[in-house]
C-alpha cells in the first residue's frame, strides 16, 4: 500500500521548528530591610519605565520582606538585567528558580503586588495590584510554570493568598 | 412475532389451514391443496424429511431453535432465523394418522442472546484466568476483605512474605503479625473506613518471615455496586520500608539521605518548605531520562499524563499551603515515553534546616492494571447478567403470543363444538382458568425481570406527594371500584432520596394491594404517611382497613413470589416479592402488621442502619 503524505499548508499546521526568542526568569529573595510604601512606590515607578522601554514584562510580589519576581523578555536583555537585580543592595539571598525559553509572553506589562500600609494612594496607581486581587496564573503558562507562580505567591503572601478557585490552565 | 400454525393433510402433506404468521415463514408457496414436497417454500429439506417420518411413525417431534435461512429482505443480507418447531400428528377418531399440525415460534432473538451470553461467559472465564495470573505475579500482596473485616482472600505473596503455611488461619493470625505499636491503629482505621464505606491508605509494620518488622503501605478501595453498601474491599500491600528509613535519614541530615536515596531503585525527592524540589535521586534520572536541571523545581508536573497535571499541581499547592501530606495516583512518563502508574506521596518533616518535604513515587503499574482488568471483568459480568435478564424478559413476552393463539383456538372450539357431557363444561372452565393464570404469571414474570433491571437505577430527591399522586392516577379505576378514600400525609418527611421507578413500583404495589384486599363490607380507607424515626431515618407506611391476613411466625413468607393470601383474589403474588426485593436491595426493611377483619399496615424503613 502506498501512503501519499501531503505537506500540510493549512494555517492551523504546527510549526516544526520551535523558535524561542524569549525566556523567563523566576527568583525569590529577601529584602535587606523592610521596604516602606515610598520604597515600593519608587521601585514600581523606576522599573515600570525601564521595563516598558526594554520590553520586559512580568510581576513582582512583596510582603514582609519576602520578594519573588517573574520577568520575561529577550535573553540579551534579561540575562544582564537579572545580574544587575541580583546585585541590587536592597535585597539579598537571591535564588533563581527558573531560567528557560518560553513560547509566548504571559504578562502584558510589568506590575507589582504588595500590601501598602496606606492603601488609599495606591489603588489608582498603574501597575499596582493588591495581593488579594491577583488574577489567577495566566493560562499561557505551562502547568508546571503556573504552579511555580502559585508557589512563589504562596511563599510571599502566605496561605490566604492562594486562589480558592485556581485556574485550570489549558495544556498546550 | 406470533406463532405460526399450519395443518398438513394426507400422506402428501397438503397445506390446509395456514395462518399469516406461518405464511410469513414459509412464503407464498404455502397454497391450500399443494403438497409440501412440490411447494416447500423456505422449509429446508431435512425438515421435509422429518415431516414425512412423523406422519409415518405417528410420533410427535419438537425441534428447539431450528435454523431457517431466510432470503434477503430488501436492502439487507440473507438472515438466519431460529424457530421452535413442533410437529404433531393428527388422528381422526383414534384412527390412523391423517395429517400433521405444524407449529413454529420465532425464537431468533432469544437464540442470539443465548449465543452472546455464551460467548461472554467464555470471555469472562478467560479474563478470570488472566486475573489470577496477574494477581499472583505482581510484587504487591493483594487482598480482599469483607465488610466485617474478615479477609476473604490474600494472594500467595502474603504467605511468602510472612512465611506462614498455606493452612494458617488467616483471620486469626494477621492481626498478630502487625507490630504491637501499630495494631490498634490499623484495626481502628480499617474499621472506620469500612463503616464509612470508603477506601483507606495507611502504613504499618508487619512481621516478615525472618522476624523483622517491615513498613507496608495498605491501600484498599470498596467494590461499589450501586446502590448497595459495599460488600468487599480490594486492596494491596506495598513495601515502603526503604522510604520510611530514608525519611528517618532525612531527619539526621541531607547528606545521609542523598547517599542512601541514590542507591534505591525508586523515585525519591525532597522539596523546600515552599514546595520547590531541590533534590531528585539518581533513579529519578534513570527513569525519566532527564537531568536534575531539566526537571527543575516544578518540572515533575510535566512528567504526568497531561490530563492529570492541573489536578496534581493544585493539590501540591494546597499541601504546601496547609502542610498536609500529599498523596495521589498518577501516570508518570518513563524515558521511553511509556506512562506507568505511580503513587506519589510526600510529607512534611523537619530536619536541621527546618521544615522540608520528603517525597517518593512508588511504581504500582502492575497493580493498577490488575484493578483495570478487574473492573473490565465486573463490567462484562454485569453485562452478561443484563443480557440474560433481557433474554428472560423477551422470552416471557414472546410466550404471550402463542398463549393468545391458544386462547383464540380455544374460544373458536367452544363456539363451534357442542358439549353434551356436563363434565366437559367443567373441564372447559378449568382450561379457561389455567389460561388466565398462565397469562398473569407471564406478565408478572416480565415485570420481575424489569424490576430487577431497575434496581440499580440512580437515586434522586423525590417529592413523595407528587409520586404518590402520579401512582394514584394510574389506579383511578381501582380506587373507584373499591369506593376508596386515600389520604396522603407527607408533612413529617416530604422528600425521599430514592430511585424514581422503584418508588413508583413500591407505591403502586402497596396501594393496589390495599385496594385489592378491601373488605367488601365497608368502604375502603387507605392512609399513606411518611415520618422520621428516632434516628432521623425516613419511614413510610401504607395502612388499609381491608380483609387483613394471618401472619405466620415467619413474616418473610408473605413476600415470597407466588405466595398468595387470598386465592380468590387475582394476582400471582409476585408484587410483594418485588417490593421486598427493591427495599432490601437498597438497604431497607419492610414490615407488616395485620389483623384479620380490620386491616393491614405495611411499613417501609427505607434505611435499616
Ligand atoms: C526586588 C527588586 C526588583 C527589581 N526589578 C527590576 C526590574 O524588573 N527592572 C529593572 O529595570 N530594574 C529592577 N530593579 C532595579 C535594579 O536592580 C536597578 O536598581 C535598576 O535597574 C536601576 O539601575 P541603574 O541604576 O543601573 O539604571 C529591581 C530591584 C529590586 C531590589
Amino acid at each position: 500500500m502506498v501512503v501519499l503524505r501531503l505537506r500540510s499548508i493549512s494555517p492551523g499546521g504546527v510549526s516544526t521548528v520551535p523558535l524561542f526568542s524569549m525566556i523567563h526568569i523566576v527568583y525569590m529573595s529577601r529584602a535587606v530591610r523592610p521596604l516602606s510604601d515610598q520604597d515600593l512606590q519608587l521601585l514600581l515607578d523606576q522599573c515600570r519605565q525601564d521595563n516598558a522601554q526594554r520590553n520586559v514584562t512580568g510581576v513582582l510580589f512583596y510582603s514582609h520582606g519576602n520578594i519573588a519576581q517573574l520577568i520575561e523578555g529577550e535573553p540579551a536583555i534579561l540575562e544582564p538585567l537579572f545580574d544587575k537585580i541580583s546585585r541590587d543592595g536592597r535585597h539579598s539571598h537571591v535564588v533563581k528558580l527558573v531560567d528557560k525559553p518560553i513560547a509566548t509572553r504571559s504578562f502584558s506589562d510589568w506590575s507589582m503586588a504588595f500590601h501598602p500600609l496606606e492603601p488609599a494612594g495606591f489603588e489608582a496607581l498603574e501597575g499596582f495590584l493588591l495581593p488579594g486581587n491577583l488574577p489567577a496564573s495566566p493560562s499561557t503558562l505551562t502547568i508546571a510554570d503556573a504552579m511555580m507562580v502559585d508557589l512563589v505567591r504562596l511563599a510571599v503572601f502566605g496561605p490566604d493568598a492562594v486562589p480558592t478557585e485556581p485556574a485550570e490552565p489549558v495544556h498546550a | 412475532m406470533p406463532a405460526g400454525v399450519a395443518t398438513l393433510q394426507g400422506p402428501e402433506l397438503r397445506y390446509g389451514f395456514v395462518n399469516d404468521a406461518m405464511r410469513a415463514v414459509i412464503g407464498d408457496a404455502a397454497q391450500e391443496g399443494r403438497s409440501v414436497a412440490e411447494s416447500p417454500g423456505l422449509i429446508p429439506a431435512d425438515l421435509l424429511e422429518v415431516m414425512q417420518q412423523v406422519y409415518e411413525s405417528g410420533r410427535p417431534f419438537v425441534a428447539k431453535a431450528y435454523r431457517i435461512p431466510t432470503p434477503a429482505a430488501t436492502g439487507s443480507g440473507a438472515a438466519i432465523r431460529y424457530f421452535d418447531v413442533a410437529l404433531e400428528p393428527v388422528r381422526e377418531g383414534g384412527g390412523p394418522v391423517s395429517g400433521l399440525l405444524l407449529f413454529a415460534v420465532d425464537v431468533t432473538e432469544q437464540e442470539e442472546t443465548r449465543q452472546r451470553a455464551h460467548e461472554l461467559a467464555i470471555e469472562t472465564r478467560r479474563l478470570d484466568t488472566r486475573l489470577r495470573v496477574l494477581t499472583e505475579t505482581v510484587p504487591q500482596i493483594t487482598f480482599t476483605m469483607d465488610a466485617a473485616g474478615k479477609l476473604e482472600y490474600v494472594s500467595p505473596q502474603w504467605y511468602y512474605f510472612t512465611g506462614q503455611p498455606p493452612t494458617a488461619d488467616l483471620n486469626a493470625i494477621w492481626p498478630l503479625l502487625i507490630h504491637p505499636d501499630d495494631r490498634l491503629r490499623v484495626l481502628y482505621q480499617s474499621d472506620a473506613a469500612r463503616a464509612a464505606g470508603t477506601g483507606w491508605s495507611f502504613e504499618y509494620r508487619m512481621r516478615r518471615h525472618d522476624g523483622q518488622y517491615r513498613w507496608l503501605l495498605s491501600r484498599a478501595l470498596p467494590e461499589l455496586h450501586a446502590p448497595d453498601q459495599p460488600v468487599f474491599w480490594h486492596g494491596a500491600l506495598t513495601e515502603v520500608h526503604d522510604q520510611r528509613e530514608l525519611a528517618e535519614a532525612l531527619r539526621r541530615g541531607e547528606a545521609e539521605l542523598r547517599f542512601l536515596a541514590d542507591s534505591i531503585p525508586e523515585l525519591i525527592w525532597t522539596a523546600t518548605s515552599e514546595g520547590f524540589i531541590d533534590y531528585y535521586n539518581q533513579f529519578t534520572g534513570e527513569y525519566t531520562g532527564l537531568t536534575r536541571d531539566e526537571l527543575g523545581p516544578t518540572g515533575w508536573i510535566n512528567l504526568l499524563e497531561p490530563t492529570e497535571q492541573a489536578g496534581a499541581a493544585r493539590r501540591w499547592v494546597q499541601s504546601i499551603a496547609s502542610g498536609e501530606p500529599y498523596e495521589g495516583l498518577f501516570r508518570m512518563r518513563r524515558h521511553d515515553g511509556r506512562y506507568r502508574w505511580h503513587i506519589i506521596r510526600a510529607r512534611q518533616l523537619a530536619d536541621t534546616r527546618g521544615p522540608r518535604w520528603f517525597g517518593a513515587c512508588t511504581d504500582v503499574d502492575d497493580q493498577h492494571r490488575l484493578r483495570e482488568v478487574l473492573q473490565t471483568q465486573y463490567d462484562e459480568l454485569a453485562r452478561t447478567n443484563r443480557d440474560l435478564d433481557t433474554f428472560v424478559y423477551t422470552a416471557s413476552h414472546d410466550l404471550k403470543q402463542p398463549l393468545l393463539n391458544l386462547r383464540g383456538l380455544f374460544d373458536e372450539l367452544r363456539r363451534t363444538a357442542r358439549f353434551e357431557d356436563p363434565q366437559e363444561a367443567e373441564i372447559q372452565d378449568m382450561v379457561d382458568g389455567a389460561l388466565a393464570q398462565l397469562d398473569t404469571t407471564l406478565q408478572e414474570l416480565a415485570a420481575t425481570v424489569q424490576e430487577q433491571r431497575g434496581l440499580s437505577a440512580p437515586t434522586e430527591p423525590l417529592d413523595l406527594r407528587s409520586v404518590a399522586e402520579e401512582v394514584l392516577l394510574g389506579l383511578r379505576a381501582q380506587v373507584q371500584e373499591a369506593n376508596a378514600t386515600v389520604e396522603l400525609n407527607f408533612e413529617a418527611a416530604p422528600t425521599l432520596t430514592y430511585g424514581r421507578a422503584n418508588l413508583r413500583s413500591i407505591l403502586h404495589n402497596l396501594l393496589s394491594n390495599a385496594l385489592k384486599f378491601a373488605d367488601p363490607e365497608r368502604p375502603a380507607a387507605v392512609q399513606v404517611y411518611s415520618r422520621l424515626d428516632e434516628g432521623g431515618r425516613p419511614i413510610l407506611s401504607v395502612a388499609d382497613n381491608g380483609l387483613g391476613m394471618v401472619l405466620l411466625e415467619n413474616q418473610a413468607t408473605v413476600f415470597q413470589p407466588f405466595a398468595r393470601q387470598h386465592p380468590h383474589i387475582g394476582g400471582a403474588g409476585v408484587g410483594m416479592y418485588l417490593v421486598q426485593r427493591i427495599i432490601t436491595s437498597r438497604g431497607g426493611r419492610l414490615e407488616v402488621a395485620s389483623t384479620v377483619g380490620q386491616g393491614t399496615t405495611f411499613t417501609i424503613h427505607w434505611l435499616e442502619e
